[in-house]
Parts: C-alpha cells; structure tokens; sequence
C-alpha cells in the first residue's frame, strides 16, 4: 500500500485538496500516511499527521477525503484512520473546554474592577453580562472597597450593559441596599435608551438610588455635594464633629 | 398547536422552528439571550425591540432553569406574507413543577422564590405584543409570545 499511495501521489492530491494550500497539506498527510502504514501502533503515529492535516482543512474535508481515499486505495485502513480522527477531535474538543473554562476565570477577574475617581468617590463600571457568580463577585469586591476606602459615593456605571432583566434589576438593587447600610450614597448612570424602556415594562424602580445621565454629570453632582458638605461644616468648628462626613 | 385538548398534547414541531435550544444550566440562560438578539437584528428589528425581546427570553430562560431545572426554548420567524409582516415568536417548553395560581403570577408582585422580585411573567406580558401561558400543577408550563415587527 505505502508504494502504491507514493507512486499515485500526484493523483490522489489533485483530487482531495481543492486549492494550492491544501495540496501541500494533504501531500505532507499521505506522505506521513505511507511512512508510519503497517506500524503495529499504527492509528497512534497517525494522529499527529491527522491533526496537522486539520489545521488546514476542515473535519467535514478531512472526513470526505477519508471517504475518497477508501474508494481509491485497497484495503484503505479507514476505520483506524477514522478512530485517530476521533480522538485527535476528542483531545482538541478537551482543550477548547479547558480554554473556555480559563477565559471564564480570567472574565470574572477582568469584569468587576472598583475604581477609585477621587477622594470619597469609587466607580463601579459593570461590563457584558451578569451571571449569579459574577454578580456576587462584584458585590463583594464593591462592599470591601467601599469598607477600606470610607468612600462617601459609589458611582455604578451601567454603560456597558446591553441589557438589563429582572435578575440583573435584582440584583442591582440588592447590592445598592447593601451600599446604603455602609452609609454610603449611590449614583446610576449609563442608561441606555432602550433599556430605559425596557426596565419601566418590566416594572424595576431604582428610585432608592441617584441617577445620572452619565459619569461626568455623577461626578459634577458629588463634587458639588462635597462643596455644600464643606460649607456646612466650616461654620461650626467647635461642634466636634468635624472627623465625620 | 395549542388546543386545549391534554397538556401532554401539546405539540411541537421541532423542525417548524429556527432555534431550538435545551436549557439546563445557567450558562443556557446566556446563550438564548445571544441567540435571540442576533436572530431579532438579522430580522430587522428595532434596537429597542432587539432589547426587550432578549430580556423577555431571558425571562423565559431564568424561569425554566429556577423552576423547572431543565426546558426548551423555541424561536421562529413568522411571515404572513412575504415581506410584508414579520414577528418573532418565542415557546418556552418545560416538564417542571408547574404554576399553581397562573393568574397571580401572571399578575406580577408575587413569587415563591426567595430571590426574586416576582415581576418576570407580568414583565414579559408588558414587553411582548401577545402573551399566552399555560400550566398544570405536576405537568409542566407553556409560554408562548409574540412580538411583531414595527414598520417605519
């Protein structure tokens, strides 16, 4: 078989590969084909050249190619070439879900930054889509920061949520009663239009908490109320209270 | 489809619809969400409409995986005539506990999950054009909603 496939190379390449990349491909296959044919450990040699072949084609080529290679080669090992094509998939199919499984982890960490804007003042932007992990994260990184950092306002900042549903309401408006009890005020912004529209036929009310048009306007507002703090303050020194607020 | 025959009658005709999705875990709940907003943006619709139809299937999706554990979500195209009016209709599908007062859940305001507000059904009444449940204690629950394509 190995020197039949050798001498008729040419041939079966012109009829397998469909473009110029995947004759070199599908010429490097049979080539590595004919070397490891009649090995004892046959199907496990094959599965590197499997897997290289499918870095240029896809399973269905590779798969029909099979197909053509058992009608023109006798006693073509198509079940062993089979076996190595479906573990060679299996294995790739094992690290995709590893990768994905890493991509969530490094999204969780990537997703719920808290940053601190000022003094007093700490942003909370939230990003993509809150799943009940996520949004329990968050909370609880906001919830610390708010402790450590003794800020006075939390600006949450929803502009980068393409939508807003009863959990994800839920769920906000459970983390901003949280935030209220630190004694710490909240300011929303970054309501987008149409989900302005959805969240009133839903029937979820955040009036417990400020809103802002956007991050400048939250800022501008807590700047000011920092100001009308200060002036309340000032003529008065000797209340002793002048290590709160 | 909907006769009011058995529940068990119910039938629907998988290859009548464009996406067929089994809900089962959380990540399910996403994943429907995606598929239903780029199906509502290939078909036109508005953003607006784009956002409540992914939060109605949202909705659709967090009830069946709380309640019922695991469920099907239909979506299909719905054309009268060639290009003239297009809707979406959306089947949530589930063998699950069932509802025991439809009316008062449909209502809004009431649940018997801990966590929840309770608004999701009424919510999804408010964001879809057409609305119709059915639910048998023991036996399952069928949503069925539609939301038409608004010309401009």
């Amino acid at each position: 078989m190995k020197d039949f496939v050798i001498s008729r190379l040419g041939e079966l390449v012109e009829e397998l590969a469909k473009d110029d990349e995947q004759k070199k491909a599908w010429e490097d296959f049979l080539i590595d084909f004919a070397e490891v044919c009649g090995k004892t450990d046959f199907k496990e040699e094959l599965k590197a050249p499997v897997s290289n072949l499918l870095q240029h084609i896809s399973e269905k080529e590779l798969s029909d190619g099979i197909g053509l290679l058992y009608t023109k080669i006798d006693n073509f090992p198509a079940v062993d070439v089979y076996k190595a094509l479906v573990e060679v998939l299996g294995k790739k199919n094992d690290e995709n879900q590893v990768r994905i499984a890493e991509l969530h982890d490094t999204l969780a960490e990537l997703s719920t930054p808290i940053i601190q804007l000022w003094q007093d003042v700490l942003l909370a932007p939230v990003i993509g889509t809150l799943d009940s992990q996520r949004a329990q994260n968050m909370a609880e990184k906001l919830l610390e920061s708010i402790a450590d950092t003794r800020a006075k306002v939390v600006i949450v900042d929803v502009t980068g949520v393409s939508m807003i549903d009863t959990i994800v309401g839920e769920f906000l408006i459970e983390m901003f009663s949280a935030v209220k009890l630190l004694g710490s005020d909240v300011i929303l912004t970054g309501i987008k239009p149409e989900i302005a529209h959805t969240l009133v036929k839903l029937g979820i009310d955040f009036n417990m908490v400020i809103i802002k048009r956007d991050l400048e306007s939250a800022l501008k507002y807590s700047i000011r109320k920092f100001a009308k703090d200060a002036e309340i303050k000032q003529p008065n020194p000797k209340r002793g209270d002048a290590d709160e607020n | 489809m909907m006769d009011d025959k058995n529940f068990n009658d119910i039938d629907i005709n998988v290859h009548d619809y464009d996406i067929v999705l089994k809900i089962k875990d959380e990540n399910d709940i996403a994943v429907s969400r995606q598929m239903a907003k780029s199906f509502a943006q290939k078909n036109n619709f508005s953003l607006a409409d784009v956002t409540k139809i992914a939060t109605a299937i949202s909705e659709l999706s967090r009830n069946i995986y709380r309640y019922a554990k695991e469920g099907y979500i239909y979506i299909k195209k719905k054309e009268t005539e060639p290009g003239k009016d297009i809707s979406i209709e959306i089947i949530a599908y589930d063998r699950g506990p069932g509802i025991e007062n439809v009316e008062r859940a449909v209502a809004g305001g009431y649940t018997t999950s801990q966590r929840s507000l309770g608004l999701g059904l009424s919510g999804i009444r408010r964001l879809m054009d057409s609305f119709y449940i059915k639910s048998e204690v023991g036996k399952g629950t069928v949503v069925v909603v539609e939301k038409r394509r608004r010309r401009f």
